[in-house]
């Protein structure tokens, strides 16, 4: 008996469907479909990748104190701006976001506290909002 | 312990199986077994068609015990040996039959007669007997018979079939329509198929065609130019979240609307009710029927009333028998192999009737009938033969079953 | 049954042998009680017969019917569409090897799993329930219907077609809790493993996603509590 036509297509690999828009990891940021767990993955990526950009950043200030006095100084003038204060804000809560929830990831990813994921996300955020809004009310408030 | 069966020699008969529900999986296998070459084509997912959505009854026959008894013999006897063959794949908690009423206990004599006459083991219990097994039964309960009944999942028992056929060698094909049957010469020689995975569309060539498409088998019939009597009935079934009873419930009654409830997972299934249609793709989910599983669920089982819902679903039996009964409860629920060779077209059985529970003997029916047709002189060895894993059929099938 | 409107239906598509995907829209008549499955089969009853699904059960028990739905897990049998917009757009689920139009390849999702899985389990009975005589305890059917939801939700499973996945890790968990002459070893040994237990990074979508109360981030968590608990191996 012959067999059905196109039988040997069937053995193949078909495409495989990825979230995002057809670059490996941009499903991470996908916001369709996500439940918190799934935002708190996506925004602790984020963080991660900026606290990295910062990193190269940082070091790449630091190397302006090679450059003598003249240049640390001009630096520091571009550093008390509001501008880069602002950003610097935001650098806080990258790594307030990205400390508190790798504390939940942690006690989470153990199997200490496996059940409550989403209330630890929620607490760990209250403290996280106000350590940023006391570090916030002190940066500008000493400018 | 599992043995391979020999597949089949180069020479031996081809057999094309239209229809990949549970009956059409357990003929693979039977027929694989004796050593035949076996291609199944379904039109959709196996199990699609009726197989797939039944409450999941693994049926004691205890419901037939008065009114059918071929029909009740026959479950008893598949009930038991599906329990062996396929391990693992039921609930097994039993079941109980529920008088409520002074009128369900008017029959009560009759079943209690009825299970014993077909071999049916069963055990009379008192109200606080019947409550204690299951606290949530109506506490007006005036008495309760168990019965061996269970539960199966009824998409994955019946895989376990196909796994096992594949494994022998048979070709199995979902997403593969049948449009048209290939006839010559007064005999069917094979089918004109469409494949829904590659969108183009061929010939198979068989010695044999078995017709095993249920509710659909008339459709099919008549592309060979004979007629079936199958009459599509449909029921409806509800399923509400909670498992509200460990065994099946059931109403000690002649057969009626929603007098069932089979528990699957943390679900609960009330079933069911009975009309018939000419057209088996084109099912409603009456309503007022939907209502009357809500109400008649609720008298076996009070808390059903407070369920939350989780679906309503239509599903079409396929009866034999002509036109002419209204309601399709009156007619029987055993199961027929047809050789058309009667009607002069020779080449097409056609395999039909029955319940998800007898599967696997209405294929050694067919089996029986086939290799006669063919001159194969090999015994059904499906009695006694441990399916594999329905896992089997997508993976290897050295995984265990814990 | 009255009708309540017409929604507007985006259907991904592929055939072995096309040169890729495309999205088909149809326009489908449906009431408040029309679910995605129901308008799917309609199309393909009425519309294209060589719309693939895969469905079974019809009520969340199978776990056949799984589909993409606007971006969203979900079984499309019990799928109002009623809660969606005027376009629905439905894909197979991700992560897991197409066939056809909205049908996937189970071959992959099922060899992710360990060598031995349980089918049957002790079932939860309510209080003062006794087995009759000669069932030692009432059983039921593990949660795990096998929709592959979790899988395809799974943010690590975008990138990674080597870790085992959500499915597997919580079948395997369930060894543990119950392990039925399981060692127990075998399965923490199976579980751990850099593919394991170890890849999973705590999104929690498969919970999110699965319709059958598994709750597999909760059990991979519990999986892995159990590694570290045990120690090193040597």
């Amino acid at each position: 008996m012959n067999d059905v036509p196109g039988a040997d297509r069937r053995a193949e690999r078909g495409p495989v469907l990825r979230k995002g828009v057809g670059i490996p990891a941009s499903g991470w940021f996908d916001p369709r479909g996500r439940a918190l767990g799934g935002f708190a993955f996506s925004l602790n990526r984020v963080t991660g990748l900026g606290l990295v950009f910062y990193l190269y950043l940082h070091l790449g200030v630091l190397s302006l104190l090679l450059g003598g006095e003249r240049s640390w100084s001009d630096f520091l003038r571009l550093a008390t701006s509001w501008a880069f204060l602002s950003l610097d804000i935001l650098l806080i809560f990258g790594i307030l976001y990205h400390g508190l929830n790798g504390i939940r990831v942690a006690l989470v990813g153990s199997g200490l506290v496996a059940d409550r994921q989403r209330a630890l996300w929620w607490s760990l955020g209250v403290i996280g909002t106000i350590a940023l809004i006391a570090a916030t009310l002190h940066i500008y408030g000493s400018k | 312990m599992m043995t391979s069966a020999p597949r089949a020699a180069r020479d031996a008969p081809r057999v094309l199986i239209v229809g990949g529900g549970g009956t059409g999986g357990a003929l693979a296998h039977d027929l694989t077994l004796r050593g035949l070459h076996v291609t199944l084509v379904e039109r959709g997912e196996f199990t699609s068609g009726t197989t797939g959505r039944h409450h999941g009854l693994l049926h004691s026959g205890a419901r037939y015990a008065v009114g059918d008894q071929d029909s009740a013999i026959e479950c008893i006897q598949e009930n038991t040996i599906l329990r062996a063959i396929c391990p693992g794949s039921f609930e097994e908690n039993d079941g109980l039959f529920v008088a409520l009423t002074d009128e369900d206990m008017t029959y009560y004599d009759d079943f209690v007669r009825g299970c014993k006459e077909c071999g049916i083991p069963i055990q009379e219990l008192t109200t606080d007997e019947a409550l204690r097994l299951e606290p949530l039964l109506n506490p007006g309960t005036k008495a309760a018979v168990r019965v061996p009944d269970g539960t199966m999942d009824a998409m994955r028992m019946p895989l376990r079939f196909f796994a096992t056929a594949k494994h022998h060698g048979a070709r199995l094909y979902n997403f593969m329509e049948v449009l048209d049957l290939v006839t010559g010469d007064g005999a069917v020689r094979g089918a004109v198929v469409r494949d829904h995975v590659t969108g183009t569309e061929g010939e198979v060539h068989a010695d044999l065609v078995v017709n095993a498409t249920g509710p659909w088998s008339e459709a099919i019939a008549r592309m060979a130019g004979v007629d079936v009597a199958i009459q599509p009935s449909p029921g409806v079934m509800l399923a509400v979240r909670g498992r509200l009873c460990n065994m099946v419930l059931n109403r000690m009654h002649r057969s009626g609307d929603g007098d069932i409830i089979v528990p699957q997972r943390a679900l609960s299934v009330v079933g069911t009710s009975s009309w018939t249609v000419d057209d088996p793709d084109e099912l409603d989910v009456p309503e007022d029927h939907v209502r009357r599983m809500w109400e008649e669920g609720a008298r076996l089982v009070p808390s059903v009333a407070q369920a939350e819902f989780r679906a309503a679903w239509s599903a079409a039996r396929p009866l034999i028998g002509s036109g002419g009964a209204d309601s399709g409860r009156e007619l029987s629920r055993t199961f027929k192999a047809i050789d058309h060779a009667a009607e002069g077209v020779e080449g097409f059985v056609t395999l039909t009737g029955g319940k998800a529970t007898t599967l696997r003997g209405m294929a050694e029916l067919c089996g029986d009938v086939i290799c006669a047709k063919l001159g194969v002189d090999r015994p059904c060895e499906t009695r006694t033969f441990v399916t594999l894993p329905h896992t089997a059929f997508y993976a290897d099938p050295e995984r265990r079953l814990a | 049954m009255s009708s309540m409107g017409t929604r507007r239906f985006r259907v991904y598509r592929y055939k072995r042998g096309d040169p890729g995907w495309r999205f088909d829209l149809f326009v489908v008549p449906v009431t408040s009680r029309t679910t995605v499955l129901e308008a799917l089969r309609w199309t393909q009853l009425h519309l294209d017969r060589t719309l693939a699904l895969r469905h079974s059960c019809l009520h969340a028990s199978c776990g056949t019917c799984g589909v993409q739905v606007d971006g969203r897990e979900v079984l499309a049998c019990v799928t109002p569409v009623d809660e969606l917009g005027a376009t629905i757009t439905v894909e197979p689920v991700a992560n897991i090897p197409v066939l056809t139009d909205l049908v996937v390849d189970m071959r992959e999702f099922v060899a992710r799993f360990p060598e031995e899985i349980a089918t049957v389990r002790a079932s939860e009975q309510p209080a003062g329930a006794v087995p009759p005589d000669g069932i030692g305890a009432y059983g039921r059917f593990e949660d795990c219907i096998e929709c592959g939801l979790c899988l395809s939700a799974c943010p690590v499973s975008a990138t990674s077609d080597a870790y085992v996945g959500p499915a597997a890790l919580a079948a395997a968990q369930r060894l543990l809790e119950e392990p039925r002459g399981v060692d127990p070893d075998r399965v923490l040994d199976w579980a751990d493993d850099p593919s394991g237990a170890w890849r999973c990074h705590a999104a929690f979508e498969c919970t999110a996603a699965c319709p059958s109360n598994v709750r597999p981030a909760e059990r991979i968590m519990a999986l892995r509590g159990a590694l570290a608990g045990r120690g090193d191996r040597a």
